[in-house]
């Protein structure tokens, strides 16, 4: 009754049950004498200030949007992948019709600036006018001197 | 019981189990981490009834995609350390008697019901069978999808943006 | 192995409205890619070109009846079912698309995202594409991808703006109601076809004219199922995202979902109910329901709950927008008891009706769309005296609120008048007054929006507010057939009777 996936199913059940059974074996066996020193985050070294959980970029929220359509597209590729051989040309007109909308909204993905990172924009220093003026006076005067 | 059984069972109680962690827990990364092992319970269960490409795109789609977006969901929330988020027990007679009356209801359909066997002795795989369907009888639906995802694209990408 | 030409270029002669709706999509998109940042003005345009292609497709399809994409194994029944009727509420869609067009022109909230308007015609386009399959399809598997192409979409839409809060707000209600709704509706189909081994709504039927039904199973995928359309046309208790929705959303949008949007859903309820569960239609045009759920007394009893819920809720608001919002929820009631007559003559009625009511409520939306751009408010407090600074918008707004009403001599008089001559008719008498009372409810709180208008001095002398020729030119063409269609009906009835055949019935 198992098909072929189905066995692979067992075996990542069974890897899985695996790793649960020794972790609570380990846990029911091993001595549990905590201190405080034991306990923190680095045993040596600066303690962490405030929480981890900092606010991501939202880029990589959109991005991620952006794989999951893809990632459709792709996984309703794969059964047609399989077949349009047999079908000749309109099998394949099937699945490019199919992928030129998928094209079509990567052309748009790509026109709009979704995939681009935000980019850090560094600023050029720049000096101010009445800096400008002056160093640009005293070496007059000198060459007037000399 | 037979290994059919056993294994159906194992996959069953992960399933459950998982999801009953993701409505109690009360903190939501937790919660987001519980529904990755409902989700892959689920695909498990798919496989066993012999439906190994929709296992796999549960697996790929659900597991590898949805969940990672709902965790980016969470980790994008502002000042996320300060926000509570309620997770406590409301409204829970109303709940009770809804969720009863509708429970009761889908049991006795589960066991009133001669459900239609269609006794997959030793199936192929599926997905060879599937690209024919796509390619005869549902290829118009197949196209349509080209469409709902190019809409689903365009949308997602211009409510996402700033 | 058979070549899928077969499945492709047997339909495609049908599918021609579908496929122009589609190419205009892509070229949308690709347009808007070319062009950049400047010329969207010619957006709208294509757009408008691309609807009236589609519509002389689908009135070039009047007439036929055949199946598409037709199903070889299951006895020939196809994906698609192409018939008058469908094409009538195909014409209502564009109609109303091309309204919305020429709204979305003139609209202040529109163009301030002037940089998405490739996304924004797109998105129309794509809730076309879907409401036109909406319509037309006989497979639960299409009815459900249609759906979610037109939600999607008008996900989307309803906080396509993102002006403010209320219109994310609107959104993500949107989405949560929609996402549970369409849930639940897709629950119903799995266990319908759980029992019946097949998703084609024609082959459902061949199968319960045999008699071989499971009562309970059947009963509870169907409420399932129900729950659904029942979302899409915002009936009780299944409207409680209409009113924030329609207040958050921008108006060509708002104006959108409560025509188009509720035009689909009907269609689809009347086609799944009659195409699944009819035994024979009888000489005088009443239908003969197979006995396993009693849809009459379900959809009496919701018509009664929508449209009392919305009348009465519609009493207590001061947003315009959202008054209208409940009053669509009525409009919705009335016309659920056109279906629940079981009869030609009802969904006649109904057909009517939606004509009808496509003229009156974007009129009445576009009055406040343009009053909006002007003064920026919808609360109807700000329209006190609001007839001696425009007139023109005034006296147009109060025939749009009167026909909505159904008071003689407008077209929404016609509407409720084949309604009730279609109730009466069957002998629900009983359930024709509670409608009838409704609608005098409904009087008040209409009649209250012209009272500030005409009778209400205004708090502050502001100037006059004037609009453009085009907005003008627009105006009238809905507020023209509110008075035609008043006085002179008979080529829209001999158009909705001669539109009633659903194929195969």
């Amino acid at each position: 009754m198992l098909t072929e996936f189905g066995k692979i199913f067992v075996f990542i059940l069974i890897a899985i049950l695996f790793v649960v059974v020794a972790l609570i074996a380990a846990k029911i066996i091993r001595p549990a004498r905590p201190t405080h020193e034991k306990l923190l985050t680095y045993e040596c070294g600066e303690n962490p200030e405030g929480s981890p959980w900092v606010k991501f970029n939202i880029r990589f929220y959109v991005v991620a949007l952006i794989f999951l359509i893809f990632d459709v597209e792709v996984v309703l590729l794969i059964p047609w992948a399989l077949v349009y051989q047999d079908y000749g040309f309109t099998g394949f007109a099937v699945g490019a019709i199919f992928l030129l909308l998928l094209g079509l909204g990567m052309a748009y993905e790509w026109r709009k600036g979704d995939l681009e990172w935000d980019r850090p924009h560094p600023i050029p220093p720049v000096l101010k006018k009445s800096e400008t003026d002056s160093n640009l006076k005293i070496p007059k005067e000198e060459i007037e001197v000399v | 019981m037979t290994l059919y059984d056993i294994i159906f069972y194992l996959f069953a109680l992960v399933t459950i189990s998982s999801a009953y962690l993701v409505v109690t827990v009360r903190n939501i990364v937790y919660s987001a981490f519980s529904l990755l092992f409902t989700l892959f319970g689920i695909a498990g269960l798919y496989a066993l009834l012999g439906a190994d490409f929709v296992a796999i795109v549960q697996l790929i789609v659900y597991v590898g995609g949805i969940l990672i977006l709902m965790i980016f969901g969470v980790m994008l929330t502002n000042k996320i350390t300060n926000v509570q988020i309620k997770t406590g027990v409301f409204q829970i007679l109303p709940a009770t008697i809804g969720v009863g009356i509708f429970g009761g209801f889908l049991l006795a359909v589960l066991l009133n019901t001669n459900w239609l066997n269609l006794n997959v002795k030793d199936s192929p795989a599926t997905t060879f069978q599937l690209g024919q369907l796509l390619m005869n009888e549902w290829v118009l639906p197949f196209e349509l999808l080209g469409i709902v995802l190019l809409i689903a694209l365009l949308g997602a990408a211009s409510i996402a943006r700033k | 192995m058979e070549a899928p030409l077969k499945y492709i270029f047997d339909s495609i002669q049908y599918l021609k409205p579908e496929v122009a709706v589609s190419i205009f999509l892509a070229i949308l998109v690709t347009v808007d890619l070319v062009l950049g940042k400047k010329n969207k003005q010619v957006l709208p345009y294509i757009a408008l070109a691309g609807l009236v292609i589609t519509g002389y497709f689908v009135t070039q399809q009047f007439g036929t009846s055949a199946f598409a994409s037709v199903q070889h194994n299951i006895g020939n029944f196809g994906l698609i079912a192409v018939d008058s009727f469908g094409n009538y509420f195909k014409l209502i869609i564009i109609l109303s698309s091309i309204f919305i067009v020429l709204f979305s022109i003139s609209s202040i909230e529109i163009k301030q995202v002037f940089d998405r308007h490739g996304e924004y015609y797109s998105l129309i386009f794509g809730m076309m594409l879907g409401m036109m399959l909406m319509v037309s399809s006989a497979d639960l598997i299409l009815i459900y991808l249609s759906i979610e192409l037109v939600s999607l979409s008008s996900y989307v839409l309803a906080g396509f703006t993102k002006q403010s809060l209320r219109n994310s707000e609107a959104s993500l209600k949107y989405i949560i109601y929609g996402g549970t709704a369409s849930g639940i509706m897709l629950f119903g189909i799995s266990i319908l076809y759980g029992i019946m081994g097949t998703t084609n709504l024609y082959a459902i039927n061949t199968i319960l004219q045999n008699g071989a039904f499971q009562p309970l199973a059947l009963i509870i995928s169907c409420i399932l199922i129900f729950t659904g359309f029942g979302f899409k046309i915002s009936a009780a208790p299944f409207h409680f995202w209409t009113p924030d929705v329609y207040e958050g959303a921008p108006i060509a949008i708002t104006a959108y979902l409560s025509i188009a949007s509720k035009a689909a859903g009907f269609a689809l309820l009347i086609r799944f109910i009659k195409v699944t569960f009819i035994q024979t239609i009888g000489e005088d045009g009443y239908w003969q329901l197979l006995g396993v759920i009693d849809w009459k007394s379900f959809l009496i009893m919701i018509s009664i709950l929508t449209m009392t819920l919305g009348n009465f809720s519609a009493l207590w608001q001061d947003n315009l927008k959202r008054m209208l919002a409940y009053s669509s929820i009525a409009h919705a009631g009335y016309m659920l008891l056109g279906l629940a007559v079981f009869s030609d003559q009802g969904v006649m009625a109904i057909l009517i009706y939606f004509l009808i009511y496509l003229f009156m409520n974007l009129g009445a939306f576009f009055v406040v769309m343009l009053i909006a751009n002007k003064i920026g408010s919808e609360e109807i407090d700000e329209y006190d005296g609001i007839a001696y600074k425009t007139p023109l918008l005034a006296v147009s707004l109060a025939v749009f609120l009167i026909s909505l009403t159904g008071l003689p001599p407008t077209a929404g008089f016609i509407a409720k008048l084949y309604l009730f001559i279609a109730l009466v008719d069957a002998k629900m008498i009983a359930v024709a007054i509670i409608a009838l009372l409704n609608t005098v409810v409904s009087l008040y709180y209409y009649i209250r929006v012209l009272k500030h208008m005409f009778l209400t001095k205004p708090k502050v002398e502001g100037e006059r507010i004037t609009i453009g020729i085009a907005d003008t030119v627009v105006l009238l063409a809905m507020l023209i057939p509110i008075f035609l269609f008043g006085l002179y009906f008979t080529p829209i009835v001999n158009f909705a009777k001669n539109s009633i055949a659903l194929l195969g019935f």
